[in-house]
């Protein structure tokens, strides 16, 4: 049925009144039910008194604000030295060296695998050294190997470029 | 279905001249509560309705106060034995008296103007 088949002009203001109360209540009833079916939902699931909680809990878990005490109610000491134990060599080491000593200790930097190296077979023989530890060695002291070599002799090559140009220019 | 003067009447009052009348005019105004419900529906306004009277509730506390009274049933009721039944009997005349009176204003104007908006067609 379509609006246009019934003339609500003629309606007049009362029945229009009666008309909005009717569809007000059916709301607020729609409403009601649609609480009414959720509450027995969650009663039925089991979660309807979940959020219920006795006040003499709440007061366990309360936030301390006090002076000298963390938020747990516990003493905060700010100079207490925190100190970790490494992984891998089992010493305690303080917690602000702890991330340069890992690198160091697990071989996991730059230049620190072959440091790790070097001390794990210096451990191990102590008198006698390994062909391995002596090539080693030899790599550590090596230019071809190092890191700062390879920028002296970027320089020395530009350098020459250098020259030879001077040079030109003098010739000229 | 039956229709409503048919419960109401007696055999005798059905015999009445007026009775065709009376009829033709509630069967006149039932067409027009259901052609509007159903342009309520067709334009998405009372869902609109429906929305904006759920945010209104529970913005007023409506929504605590009843569940609060659905836990007092429930425990009267016990756990286990509690039905929607009990929940709808026991809430729902609560519910209804329970909705502010701003909340109610507010949500009549809203209909008052669709259906002045609509009273033309």
């Amino acid at each position: 049925m379509k609006m246009e088949e019934v003339s609500m002009s003629s309606l007049d203001n009362s029945k229009l009144e009666g008309l909005a109360q009717d569809i007000l209540s059916d709301l607020v009833e729609d409403a009601c039910l649609g609480l009414c079916f959720e509450v027995h939902r969650a009663v039925k699931q089991g979660y309807f008194f979940l959020d219920d909680t006795d006040q003499e809990s709440m007061r366990d878990f309360e936030i301390v604000d006090q002076p000298g005490l963390d938020v747990f109610g516990q003493v905060y000491n700010q100079w207490k030295n925190k100190e970790c134990v490494c992984p891998n060599c089992s010493r305690s080491i303080a917690a602000s060296r702890f991330a340069p000593h890992l690198e160091k200790c697990l071989g996991m930097g730059r230049n620190s695998s072959r440091i790790a190296n070097r001390r794990i077979v210096t451990g191990n023989n102590t008198n006698n050294k390994s062909e391995s530890d002596q090539e080693d060695n030899d790599d550590v002291n090596d230019n071809d190997w190092s890191y700062g070599a390879e920028k002296k002799a970027k320089k020395r090559k530009s350098d020459k470029v250098l020259l030879i140009f001077f040079a030109e220019i003098l010739q000229v | 279905m039956t229709p409503f003067l048919d419960v109401f009447c007696t055999q005798t009052d059905r015999h009445n001249v007026f009775y065709p009348l009376l009829r033709q005019i509630m069967n006149k105004d039932s067409q027009m509560r259901a052609a509007i419900n159903q342009k309520l529906i067709e334009m998405g306004e009372r869902e609109r309705l429906k929305e904006l009277l759920r945010a209104k509730l529970v913005e007023c506390g409506w929504r605590d106060q009843l569940k609060a009274h659905c836990k007092d049933v429930i425990r009267e009721k016990g756990l286990e034995h509690v039905t929607v039944e009990d929940l709808v009997t026991e809430v729902t005349p609560k519910g209804r008296a329970l909705v502010p009176d701003s909340v109610k204003k507010e949500l009549l104007q809203r209909i008052r103007a669709f259906l002045a908006q609509h009273a033309t067609l």
